[in-house]
C-alpha cells in the first residue's frame, strides 16, 4: 500500500534573518572556521548560521569545500590526521570543538548519511536499530516501536515491514538509502548531515529521497550537500554557495537562485565559466 | 548584478540559443514598429493601400510570437535557467506579449485609416494623432533599443517619457470633446479618431511595461507597480 499524500506542503515562504537570529532559531552556528589539511588551507573564515527545522545546502564546484565544512559539523575530520581546525562551531551555544565534548555523543545528536548507500551486513531491522544497541537498549518492544517509527520516517515501512528480517543487501539502492537515513534518524538526533546522499540513485529514488528530506525537516534540522543545483533549489530553504574553501553567499533559496547578489554565484549556477 | 551578465556559458549551444532567442525578439520589435509607422502613414497620407498591406502583416507578428514564445519553453524544459538567463526568458516572455498587443494596435490603426476621408477639420485632429503617433513610435523605438543592449538607463528614461505621453493624450482629448459639441454630426467620425489617439495612448504603457522587464532582466529589481518617486531608491 502506498501512503497517498493529499496535502501539499511548501517551503517556508518567511524569510529568515540569517545574519540576526536568535537563540532559538539557530540549530548550528560556524564562527570563523578556518580548516587546513597539512599546509593547505581548505576552508577560510566561513561564518554562519544553520537555522533549526529547515533544510540548508550547500553549493559549489568540487574541492570548494563543502564536503569538508559538512564534516566538520560532527568532526568528521576528526579522523583525517593532517587536519587542523580553528574556529567554532556552536551547538546550543557550546563549541563542538571543546576538549570535554563527547565526540560519540556529538555524533549521535548530529547523524549523517553519505553519498552510497552503506547498510551493514545485517538484517533490515537490525540495521535500524544499531545504534540504539551501542546505546545498551534492549527491550524488544522499545526496539519494535523504533523501528517501526524510523522506517516509517524514512518512507521505507511500507516496502519492507515483511521483510525486517532478510540482509539488508537485497534491497535497491533507493531503498538502501532511505534505511540508512532510517538508522541514522532511530537514535532521535537534532541534526542530520546528507553528504550528496543521491548522487549515486536513479532519478525516482531521487524524488523519493528529496520528498523525503522535506518530510525530515518537521523534525530535524537538515544540512545537505549536493552537486545537483536543481535539488538545491528543489529541496532546501537556504543556499549557501562556496568557492575555492570561502562562502561566497548564503541567503534563501527563493533569493539566491533567482536574484544572487555575487557575479561568482550567478557564474556557476547559470552555468559560466568564473 | 549591476550589468547583464555577458560572461559565456560553459555550454556554447545554451549561448546560441540565448542569442537567438534575443535576436527574433529584435526582428519582432522591429517588424512591430514598422506595422504601427506604417498605419500612422496610412492615416496621415489616406493610403488604403498602405493600411491594408499593416492589416495583412500582423500574421507575421503573430506568427513570431508563437515561434519566440515556443522557444522560450523549450529552453525552460532543456537548460531549466537560473538567475539572470531566467530572468531575460521571462522578460523575453512578457515583452513579446506586450509587443503582439502593439501589433494588434497597428492593425487597428489601419482599420481607422481605410474608413476613408476626412474633412479639413477632422484633418487637425489627424495631426494631433500624428504627433503623438511618432512620440510612441519613438518610445518604441527607444526602449527595443535598450532591450538589445540591455541598457537600464535607457529602460528607465523610456519609462519616464509615458508621463508625457499621458498628459498629450488628455489634450487631444480636451481637443475633440470640444470638437464635439460644436459638430454633432462629426461624432462618429471622431470617435473612430479618438478609439486611435486611445490606443495610441496604450501603446506608451506598454513601451513602459517592456522597460520595465529590461530593468527586471538587468537588475532582478521589480519596479512594476512602484510610485515613480519611490524607482530609484527601489534601485539602489
Amino acid at each position: 500500500m502506498i501512503d497517498v499524500k493529499t496535502t501539499l506542503k511548501e517551503g517556508s515562504s518567511a524569510k529568515l534573518d540569517l545574519e540576526n537570529m536568535t537563540p532559538e532559531q539557530k540549530a548550528l552556528e560556524i564562527r570563523n572556521l578556518d580548516l587546513y589539511y597539512g599546509d593547505k588551507q581548505a576552508l577560510h573564515n566561513v561564518s554562519m548560521n544553520i537555522p533549526k527545522n529547515q533544510v540548508t545546502a550547500f553549493i559549489g564546484p568540487s574541492g570548494c569545500g563543502k564536503s569538508t565544512l559538512l564534516r566538520c559539523l560532527n568532526r568528521m575530520n576528526d579522523l583525517v590526521d593532517i587536519c587542523r581546525i580553528e574556529g567554532e562551531i556552536l551547538l546550543h551555544g557550546q563549541n563542538i570543538y571543546d576538549r570535554n565534548v563527547d565526540v560519540a555523543a556529538l555524533r549521535s545528536n548530529v547523524g549523517m548519511v553519505f553519498q552510497r548507500p552503506n547498510p551493514f551486513p545485517k538484517t533490515i531491522y537490525e540495521n535500524v536499530v544499531y545504534g540504539l544497541r551501542l546505546k545498551g537498549v534492549n527491550d524488544r518492544r522499545e526496539l519494535d516501536e523504533a523501528v517501526e517509527r524510523s522506517l516509517r520516517g524514512a518512507a521505507l515501512w511500507d516496502e519492507v515491514k515483511d521483510r525486517l528480517h532478510d540482509n539488508a543487501f537485497g534491497l535497491s539502492g533507493g531503498q538502501q538509502q532511505r534505511l540508512v537515513i532510517a538508522r541514522a534518524i532511530a537514535i532521535s538526533p537534532e541534526v542530520l548531515l546528507l553528504d550528496e546522499p543521491t548522487s549515486a540513485l536513479d532519478p525516482i529514488s531521487t524524488l523519493t529521497i528529496e520528498e523525503l528530506i522535506n518530510d525530515l525537516k518537521e523534525q530535524f534540522t537538515v544540512v545537505i550537500v549536493t552537486h545537483n543545483m536543481q535539488q538545491a533549489a528543489r529541496v532546501s530553504d537556504q543556499t549557501a554557495f562556496m568557492y575555492m574553501g570561502e562562502l561566497i553567499e548564503y541567503a534563501d533559496t527563493n533569493t539566491l537562485f533567482t536574484t544572487p547578489a555575487k557575479k561568482k554565484t550567478e557564474d556557476y549556477i547559470t552555468g559560466r565559466y568564473g | 548584478m549591476e550589468t547583464m551578465n555577458t560572461t559565456k556559458h560553459i555550454s556554447g549551444q545554451f549561448d546560441t540559443e540565448l542569442e537567438n532567442i534575443r535576436n527574433q525578439v529584435l526582428t519582432m520589435g522591429g517588424l512591430v514598429e514598422k506595422q504601427l509607422r506604417d498605419a500612422l502613414k496610412a492615416i496621415e497620407e489616406n493610403d488604403i493601400d498602405l493600411a491594408k498591406e499593416v492589416r495583412k502583416k500582423d500574421k507575421q507578428v503573430n506568427q513570431l510570437d508563437l515561434d519566440i514564445d515556443q522557444k522560450c519553453i523549450q529552453i525552460i524544459a532543456k537548460r531549466q535557467p537560473a538567475a539572470s538567463d531566467l530572468r531575460l526568458m521571462v522578460a523575453i516572455n512578457k515583452s513579446t506579449a506586450d509587443l503582439e498587443r502593439i501589433g494588434d494596435t497597428a492593425k487597428k490603426i489601419a482599420k481607422v485609416a481605410m474608413e476613408g476621408e476626412y474633412d479639413k477639420k477632422q484633418l487637425q485632429l489627424i495631426a494631433s494623432l500624428d504627433s503623438m503617433g511618432r512620440h510612441v513610435s519613438d518610445m518604441l523605438n527607444e526602449v527595443l533599443d535598450a532591450f538589445a543592449r540591455m541598457d537600464v538607463d535607457a529602460a528607465l528614461k523610456v519609462h519616464k517619457e509615458d508621463k508625457k505621453v499621458d498628459r498629450e493624450y488628455e489634450g487631444i482629448l480636451r481637443e475633440m470633446v470640444t470638437y464635439m459639441m460644436e459638430d454633432s454630426r462629426a461624432i462618429p467620425k471622431v470617435l473612430e479618431v479618438m478609439w486611435a489617439v486611445r490606443s495610441l495612448e496604450r501603446i506608451g504603457d506598454r513601451c513602459q511595461n517592456i522597460a520595465e522587464y529590461i530593468v527586471y532582466c538587468v537588475k532582478g529589481k521589480d519596479i512594476r507597480h512602484a510610485p515613480s518617486a519611490e524607482i530609484d531608491d527601489l534601485l539602489k
